[in-house]
This record gives structure tokens, sequence and C-alpha cells, in this order.
């Protein structure tokens, strides 16, 4: 299938990806040290009651953190030790940002997954039902879903089902970590925006591709609509969707912040929020530097799925740089 | 969350690599197309009036709420709604109706200060990239991509967390998360604009750069920018609610909505209407904002 | 937000839960005796796992450096004290040491050790290693927030005999003897001493009490185990034996309506963290409450002395006399109680100051009148051009409460701006300039006071210079004689109020929720959790 020096394509690809996580990186770590308060401070004070902090403990902590250096200095230092893996430790506790990360990531992972594959299916059918049905009201009632959901904040819909199905009906517990009961409610909570951005994205290029000259070649050869819809238009259909799959999968990351937070479930959002609050810089910027990571990998492997689905793409010639 | 409210023609930003470039539709100010069509399209107007109720509640709230939305009576307190208390009252019973016409005010700013910080930053960009070109365009659009490709939530979290908690950081984080968008679309403006015939004749014959951004750039960028707008008005609306619902913004009592939510949802077992409401507002708000947004962009689809 | 480092203290109103939802009941369940789950009629039994739910967990659980009560909770189980305080009467008892001798000025502290104690990597719990565990708590500096201001003055640890160590302090200090029963001074083993601040956050040090951290996962769960062959329970206890329980696992659950699912459905058997709106379908329908006011300084308003407004002592006043301390209340449990002095009702030395207390908002505003504060157009006081305006930035989750006084404080003309964030940003960001500080600090001694207000300490929240009042606190701390140490506490407390120095606002309790198959969890003098009598009903 890879008809055009994929190799070379391949490496510049890469070599993309690589300059995003650095730029990630270096943006991140531009915008976390203007702080005003420094590590320093917050390792002092230990999370304790006291309010107050010894002043000349923070200077000898400070430079014991390399505080004192000039910024380049700070920042040069800091680059090469995260290019080992070293993203530095959370200053009260001391553990390395780079393990407390990893550590919730399958949490993460196995809920984006579940979010991933319902709003994925769901997104399809009601792409696919809005413009299905004969009946015009149906078609437009369905229509209508997509953009409901587009326009709700995910932590309202997630306080929602929990009032309703855990503490009214009692379906499905409150606290999850464990076991497929306590993942729907989370996984249904994230999957809306998503499912809705697919519905939206798809539907809007299901008529477009409808309206094709080649689609009417198609009815008017006596194909059935249902055919029509699934051997002809849903497959070109896809193909601008495939290409948001990085913003997709990204806009999931970023979703389970609030989801987790609500459903008070482990993983890399709610540590990220608690980074946020413990002035835990190198979790945030080990967060932002994965999610630049995870846009990266995931458009690269689109880049290389979609010229098996589209004929027309020859690699390294126009292929989507989404 | 924010960039999922689709709008494929600004978020997909490879549109004309895909085959589909012939879509892009072409461009017009059409305001008075907006208000004739609006007649015959009733979605539409309510998404209008809905825009425009807020507005007047953000700047006149007195007319609509008479209670006192910072003080409250205790003996009132966490009542359900009833006719004395059209929403119910909060855990130092505040009336929640009065809090949420006087929160609109906070939020209402905080959103347009994101959208036009995100206009601005993205627009200055945008019109640098698209004008100079070279390397300046390269350096530009390729932070863009980066900032693209990190999620406006994490982004704003790592700005917030720099930038200390309150309304006007989480707003003024969330307007540079979301500039991206605008630098794209303009930068796309420019470029198409300013290869345009007419347009090279004009500069040809020696028109300088500063007049023909004016004449010919920014009127035909005015459309599309300004359905931008309005779609990130809707999604700015979302972002700064998420982020006060984590604790980030407005300090109490301020009323903002997502702050209203996030004190609400200590009480869920018991009052339900204290999350409900304040939500409601909110999925009205965004809705109708992408109601208008859309509308802008059809209209300068359908000349 | 993350950081809840107090128990949950918000709002409750008697009947506002009533409705809404099935599992909302009233009860008029006793609450502050024991609940339906008391053990009076029934045998402990051996065995179980417990779960418990903490609101927050800050990622450490070493008993010598915690500082928040949620985290205090773990690390209190895993440690044995050289003493026990009695909850009742607040009388220090015998633990891991059988006796102990102070000399008349409560500079010099000799325990006899008891026998046959061990740590739980097996090493001797022996007289070096008390010295060891001192020398390490120094080492820790500012991370053991509380034991660095135990051990102050500390001059001198002496191994007498393997059983016998001697304390010297080099200025007297009569609240160590209180300091020994508390989880900071609890002992750990040698080896433990020498870990990295991390590796003890972690949990992987090895105690000297009933239970043992089996795993810790930061911000998410610990579970900790019983000791085997633990058998030097103190006889604050009901027995001295193996703790009943085999394991108790203690999750964090951030948000309060999810921790209220959780426990009614039976997710998890108890909390303390309990949202207060949400406690009375708890109170009876198959669970138990339990309420007890933590000791130490109440929450307080510190006026910052270097903050030209409130350098003038009719301010401090007047901002005292404008809060309504009962209907604060209003907005907590049942059971809690407005603050009727620095210290709390449950603090040995407390004594009622509440008459100095009441609110009076006409005298507020005559000692803000009188004293050229003149209401501006918008209801806010101001003189010679500056506003009678303060900024109060604040992590606990008291807003409720805040807000209530924020109004109080409005209705006499003086702008409160309240600022929510986490204890890591307000300690980061709190440079000493900032005119208002809120706050409270657990502790069954009144020693306590010092800790908190003496310009010769380390937190002076006042940031006052020194005067009278310190001296007077200098003195308590030197006094071991209970009558006259009495007197100087009373004396103490009572300059703080009237020069408003302390605004002292309500007193911070501790709620148990329980199922009724959880019996004798109890609260210890501090008011902190003790799982070790603690047993489940199969």
């Amino acid at each position: 299938m890879l008809r055009a020096a994929p190799v070379k394509y391949v490496a510049r690809r890469l070599l993309q990806g690589v300059f995003v996580l650095w730029a990630a990186y270096t943006l991140s770590f531009l915008i976390l040290f203007t702080l005003p308060g420094d590590a320093a401070t917050v390792a002092a004070a230990g999370g304790g009651d006291a309010s107050t902090v010894d002043p000349k403990l923070v200077e000898q902590l400070r430079h014991e953190y390399g505080l004192d250096q000039p910024l380049w200095l700070q920042y040069l230092h800091a680059l090469g030790k995260a290019l080992r893996g070293d993203f530095g430790s959370n200053p009260q506790t001391g553990q390395p940002a780079l393990h407390e990360v990893t550590q919730v990531l399958p949490n993460t992972l196995g809920l984006a997954a579940a979010a991933l594959v319902l709003a994925v299916v769901v997104g399809f059918l009601l792409a696919v039902a809005s413009t299905f049905p004969r009946a015009a009201w149906l078609r437009q009632a369905l229509g209508a879903l997509p953009p409901l959901g587009a326009a709700v904040p995910v932590f309202w819909i997630g306080l929602l089902l929990l009032q309703w199905f855990s503490f009214h009906l009692r379906w499905f517990p409150s606290l999850g970590d464990e076991g497929f009961r306590s993942l729907v409610l989370p996984a249904v909570t994230l999957a809306v925006p998503t499912g809705a951005y697919i519905a939206q994205l798809l539907s809007r290029s299901l008529r477009l591709t409808l309206g094709r000259p080649y689609i009417e070649q198609v009815r008017a050869k006596g194909a059935g609509e249902a055919r029509v819809h699934f051997a002809h238009a849903l497959r070109n259909a896809v193909l601008p969707t495939l290409t948001m799959v990085g913003v997709l999968i990204g806009n999931l990351l970023a979703g389970t912040v609030v989801t987790e937070t609500v459903f008070s479930r482990t993983g890399v959002g709610r540590l990220v929020v608690q980074a946020v609050g413990d002035r835990d810089l190198p979790v945030v910027q080990v967060v932002v530097v994965f999610a630049a990571l995870v846009f990266v990998v995931s458009s690269l492997a689109v880049d290389l799925v979609y010229p098996l689905i589209d004929r027309r793409i020859v690699l390294g010639r126009a292929a989507a740089t989404a | 969350m924010s960039e999922l409210i689709l709008n494929e023609r600004f978020t997909d930003g490879s549109a004309e690599n895909t085959g589909h470039a012939e879509e892009r539709p072409a461009r017009a100010s059409g305001f008075s197309r907006a208000l004739r069509g609006a007649v015959t399209r009733p979605g539409l107007v309510i998404s209008v009036l809905v825009i425009a109720l807020v507005i007047v509640w953000a700047l006149a709230p007195s007319l609509f709420a008479h209670h006192d939305p910072l003080t409250g009576n205790v003996a009132e307190r966490l009542q359900a709604p009833s006719a004395q208390h059209i929403f119910g009252t909060d855990n130092l019973g505040r009336d929640l109706w009065a809090r949420v016409v006087y929160g609109s005010a906070q939020s209402l700013a905080a959103t347009f200060l994101a959208v036009v910080l995100a206009l601005l930053v993205g627009s200055i960009l945008g019109l640098l990239a698209g004008f100079l070109r070279g390397w300046v365009d390269d350096v530009i659009m390729r932070v863009m991509d980066v900032v693209l490709a990190i999620p406006t939530v994490l982004l704003s979290l790592a700005i917030i967390t720099a930038l200390g908690f309150g309304t006007i950081n989480v707003a003024v984080a969330v307007g540079f998360a979301s500039a991206a968008s605008f630098a794209r679309v303009m930068r796309s403006e420019v470029i198409t604009i300013s290869t345009a015939l007419y347009v090279e004749a004009a500069r040809a014959s020696g028109v300088r750069w500063y007049t023909v951004l004016r004449r010919h750039v920014l009127p035909n960028s005015f459309g599309p920018v300004l359905s931008l707008s309005a779609l990130e008005f809707g999604t700015a609306v979302l972002a700064i609610s998420s982020l006060s619902f984590l604790g980030f913004g407005a300090p109490p009592p301020a009323p903002e909505w997502g702050a209203l939510i996030s004190e609400g949802r200590n009480y869920l077992a018991t009052s339900w209407w204290l999350t409900t409401f304040p939500g409601l507002i909110i999925v009205a708000v965004v809705l109708a904002a992408n109601r208008v947004s859309r509308a802008f962009e059809k209209n300068g689809a359908t000349r | 937000m993350t950081s809840r480092t107090t128990a949950r203290v918000a709002a409750f109103a008697a009947g506002a839960a009533a409705l809404a939802f099935a599992l909302a009941g009233c009860s008029g369940g006793s609450g502050s005796t024991n609940g339906a789950g008391s053990s009076a009629a029934s045998k402990p039994v051996s065995g179980g796992n417990l779960t418990f739910a903490i609101s927050s967990e800050n990622g450490c659980i070493d008993p010598q450096q915690v500082g928040n009560n949620d985290d205090i909770a773990i690390a209190r189980q895993t440690v044995a004290s050289l003493t026990s305080q009695d909850p009742k009467t607040g009388e220090i008892k015998p633990w891991l040491a059988s006796s102990w001798k102070v000399n008349a000025d409560a500079s010099s502290f000799t325990f006899t050790l008891r026998t046959g104690t061990t740590y739980a990597d097996g090493t001797p719990i022996d007289a070096e290693s008390v010295k060891e565990n001192f020398a390490g708590i120094q080492a820790l500096g500012a991370k053991a927030t509380l034991g660095s201001t135990y051990l102050s003055g500390l001059k001198d640890v002496k191994v007498i005999d393997p059983q016998t160590v001697e304390i010297d302090f080099s200025k007297p200090s009569a609240q160590f003897l209180q300091a020994t029963s508390t989880f900071t001074l609890g002992l750990v083993s040698n080896a433990s001493t020498k870990l990295s601040v991390a590796d003890r956050c972690a949990g992987k040090f090895a105690g000297s009490g009933p239970f043992t951290v089996k795993s810790f996962t930061p911000a998410q769960q610990a579970v900790l185990v019983k000791r085997d062959g633990y058998d030097w329970g103190p006889s604050t206890n009901s027995h001295t034996g193996e703790a009943y329980l085999d394991s108790v696992t203690f999750k964090v659950v951030p948000e309060a309506s999810t921790l209220t699912g959780s426990l009614s459905s039976g997710q998890i058997d108890a909390s303390a963290d309990v949202q207060a709106t949400d406690l009375p379908q708890f109170d009876g329908n198959g669970f138990w409450v339990r309420n007890r006011t933590n000791p130490g300084v109440v929450y307080n308003l510190y006026p910052n002395a270097k903050n030209p407004a409130l350098a003038d002592e009719k301010v401090r006043q007047a901002i005292s006399k404008a809060i309504d301390r009962s209907a604060v209340t209003k907005l907590l449990t049942k059971w809690d109680k407005p603050a009727k002095s620095v210290l709390s009702s449950s603090t040995p030395y407390w004594s009622d100051q509440s008459s100095l207390l009441t609110q009076d908002v006409s005298g507020a505003k005559k000692l803000l009148e009188d004293d050229g504060w003149k209401l501006g157009s918008d209801g806010v006081r101001e003189k010679g051009g500056k506003k009678l305006s303060f900024t109060l930035v604040y992590w606990q989750p008291t807003s409720d409460q805040l807000q209530l006084v924020q109004q109080e404080l409005k209705a006499v003309g003086i702008e409160l701006q309240l600022k929510q964030t986490t204890i890591a940003d307000a300690t980061a960001t709190n440079d000493g300039t900032q005119a208002l500080s809120w706050g409270n600090l657990t502790r069954a001694d009144p020693d306590v006071v010092r800790t908190v207000f003496s310009a010769r300490g380390t937190q002076n929240n006042n940031h006052r210079a020194a005067e009278a009042v310190d001296d007077v606190l200098d003195l308590q701390a030197a006094t071991t004689d209970k009558a006259a140490r009495q007197k100087l506490v009373d004396q103490a407390a009572k300059t703080l109020i009237t020069e408003a120095w302390s605004i002292p606002v309500f007193q911070l309790s501790t709620t148990i929720a329980a199922s009724d198959k959880v019996h004798d969890l109890k609260f210890e003098a501090s008011s902190r959790l003790d799982f070790y009598d603690t047993w489940l009903s199969k």
C-alpha cells in the first residue's frame, strides 16, 4: 500500500513528533516557571497546620533545588534530566513525577478506552440515524442530540448521573475504581462530549457524501438506501473524521480531569487537579507533555492507516497533517 | 473540553488536504441576511433571545431578582424551589435564582475576556504569519500546532498553576489556550485573500500592505472570525465553568455559574436544585452560542 | 478542593435534609454518646477488614511528619508513644514508658521504658532508639511541622541504661510530657529514622504500633494490617493485646456526595469526613454517629500587626464584636459549639470566656465611628482615603462559615474579601503581609496557645513584637503546678481576646459516622481516631 518513499515520510513525521514533544516541554516549562511562589516554599511548608515557614529554610531548599540559578541554566538542566526520564519530584513527598503519573495511568487508560468505544458506537449510530430515516422530524430530532451533547458541561452530566443512578435509583456505585459497575457512569459521562463530537463530524460529512454525484449513480443503479449508506457513503464519510482522531483522544484525556474528580476515581485527571492545587509543577508538566505525546502518536497512527482506507492518498504527497 | 463543539472548518485545519477544499464557503459579512433569515428560523430566534437575556441579566440584575445574591437568611437554608424562591436556597439561605442572575455578570465578563483575548492574540499571530510568511510563518504556526496538540483544559491548568487562582486568571488561561484556532483561521484568510488576483493587482499597483489589510483582508475575514468567536464563546463558557467547578475560579461568595455548581455538589444527596438549575442555564447559553455561530457560518456560506 | 486538612465542618440544619431522596431519613439519634453500634452488650471478635473513607491524602503517612487530620488517621495507628493521654481526664498515662519523672521547672524528663516491646522490624524499643527518634525529628526540621515545636529547646537526650532515657531542655517545657503522648513523637525503628524523607512519607518505616503499613498509594488508598504479637496497648484503651481488625483500608474520597453515597450503600464502613448536611441520615437507620470537639486552639482570625488598620486595637475589637458565633455554628453539626475562648472546651486548662465573645453590632459600629472610620457610599468604612477592607486567603473547608462572617462584617462596614485556595498555594504565596489569616491547631495541651500566638515562636501568626502576654505564655510553659498554670493560661487567653489578637469563631469537631457493624471506633484525647479497640460484628 505504501507506495511513495514511506520510510522517508515516516522519518519526517517522527521528527515532527519529536519537535512537538520538545516544544510542549519547553512551552510548559516557560509557563510554569513564571510562578510567584516556588517549590522550595511548598516543600518547607510540609502540608501542616503551620501557616508560616522559615525563610532561611526556604533559601536553603531553593539552593538545593537549583532555583537560585538563571532561568536558561535551569531549563537546560531540566531538559537534560527530562530526556533521561527524570521530570523532577513532588516537592512535598519526594515522589518522582513520572512515577506518580505512570502509577495511575492504567486507570485513566481503562476509563478512556471504555468511553472511546462507547463514544464511537453512539456517535456512529447517531450520525447514521440523523441521515437515514425517511421521516424528517425524526431525522431532525436525532440530529439535535449531538449539538446538545456538546453543549452540556461534563461535570454537570456526571453530577446528574450520580444523583439519579447512584443516589436515587441505586443502580451503580458512586465510588469507583473497582469492577465493571463502577466504570459505567464515568465512562458514560466522558463519552457524551466525544460521542457528540464524532456524531456531528460524521453526520456532516455523511450528508456531504450523500449529496455527491457518484452516490446518485449508485442510487440510479437501484441500490437500496441501506446499501447506499453502509457500502458507499459511510466509508468515505469516515475519512475526515479519522483525521481528527488526535484531537479526539486528546479531548478524551482532558475530559478525565473533570470526570475522575466528580467520581472520585484514581487517575491522571484527578492527579493533575491535585497537582495544580499542590503546586506540584513536575506532575503538571509530565501530564502536558504526555498529552502532546498522545496527540503525536495517534496522529501518526492515523496518517499511516489513512492510505489503507483511502486509496487516493499517497503517503508523503497529500497526507493529512492534522 | 473546549474543542469539542464542532465546527470542522476551524477545528479541522487540514480541510484543504483531505480532498474537501471545495466545501470551503465563500465568505460574506451577511448581517442583514442573518436578520432576514432569523424570522424563518425559530431556533435561531430563541438562541438570540437567550443570549440577549443573559446579557440583560448581567447589565441590570436587580430588574430580575429581588433577593440579595450575597446575603442570606441562615434560617431559610437549603429550601427546595417554591414561589418565594423559585430556584430554592443554598446552604447559607441565599436565593439561588438571584445568584444565577447576578452571577451572569461575572460569568459573561470572564467569557468575553477569554474570547477577546483569544481573538486578539490569535488574529495578530495569524496576520503576522499570513502576511510575512517565510520563517515567521513557520515558527508561529508550528507553535500553534503544539498549542493545538495540548487539550485546552490541560494547557489552561498549566497556566493557572503559574498565575494562581481567580476568575480573571482562569479567563486569561482559557483565552491564551484558545488563541491557536483564531490564528489558523486568520492566517488562512490572509493567505487566500492576498493571493487573490485583485489583491495582487492592488499590491502590484503600489498599494501599501496596511491598506490591503484594511480594505481587503479584515472585511473579508470578518464573517469567519465572527462565527468562530460565537463558537468560542460557547466553548469558553464551558471551559471557564469547568475550571471554576474544579475550584480554580471565582472565590466565594461570587455567584459565578461554575462555582455555583461546585458549591452545590456538596449537597447533591439532599438538595438537587443547587446543581441542576445553574447547569441548565449553562447548557442553554452554550447551545444558543453554538446555534448563533452556525447561523453566521451558514449566512457566509449561502451567498 | 484537594487539601482538606481538617475534618469536614460544613453545614447542617435540623430537618433540612429530610427531602429529595429516599435515603434521606432523619432520626432523633443520640449522637454524642454511643450510637446503635455500641459494644456494651457484645464481646469483641477478631477478624475482618474495615474500609474507612478520608477526604484527602497529601502524599505522606509518616507520623513524625504529618500535620493533616486525614493523614493522621492513618499514621496514628502505626506507632505507639511513650505515654498515652486519657480522653476523659486529660491525664498522662503509661504506654511504652512504664513510669517517668519530671524535675521541678519541667526542663528535664526521665522515662523508664517497659520491657519486651519491639518495632515491626523486630528490633527492641530501647533508650537508644528513643534518642535516635528525637534526633531524627530534629533532622527533619521544618518537615516535622508539629514535632519541631514539641522539641524546641531540646538540649540533650541521655541514654542512662537500655530502659532509661533522660531528655533535657535548655528552658522549661511543661508541654513536653503531653507531647510524648502524640503520634508526632510516636516511635519508629532506628533504621527507619535514617530513611529518606520520601521513603518515610511512603510508609516504608517500621513502627511500634498495633498496625503496620501493608501498602500505600498517595492520594488513593492505604492498607494497614494488624501487627502480630503486639501486646503493649495502653491503659487508656479497653484491651492490651493485638488489634481486633485484620486490616484497615483507608480510601481517599474527595467528593462529599460520593462519600455519603458510598457509606450509605456499604462500599465503605465508616468515615469522619461526612458532610454535616448528610449526617442526619446516618443517625440511626443501621448507622451511628459520634462527635467530639477537637482540643486545642479554636478556629480563629489572626490579625496581622503589620497591617496599619489592624495594628489599631479598636478595629480588631470591632471585628470580634461584629461576629455572631452562635449563628456560625448553625451551619455545622448539631453538636458543634461556638468558640468560648482561644482554647476549645475539650482542652485541658480550658475556661469559659464567652462573656468576652458576645456579638455587639452597635458596639462595633461605635468603636469604628469613634475611631474615625466613616461609612463610605458603598457601605464600607474609610478613614483618610483608606478603605476598611481586608483580604483573607484560606484553604480550610470552611467557606460557608467564612461567608457568614463576611456578611456580619459587612453589616458594620468592614469589607472582607475571601480567597479560597489550597494549602500549598496558601503557604507558597504567604509572604507575611496578609492582613488576616485563619486557622486552628489541634492539641490537648494549653501550650498550643504559645505555639500559635507567641511573638517569640516560629509561627507568630499575629506578626507581633513581644509583649507582656508573651511572658505569660512562656511562664505557663514552665509551670507544672496545676492551679498556677491554670491562672496563667486564663490570663493569656483573656489578654489575647480583649486585645483581639485572637478573634475566635467556632470550635472544630470531628464526627465519626459508621455502619452498625463497626464497634468501638474511638477518639483519643486529641480527637484523633483510634482503631486499636475497633471490631466488626459478623
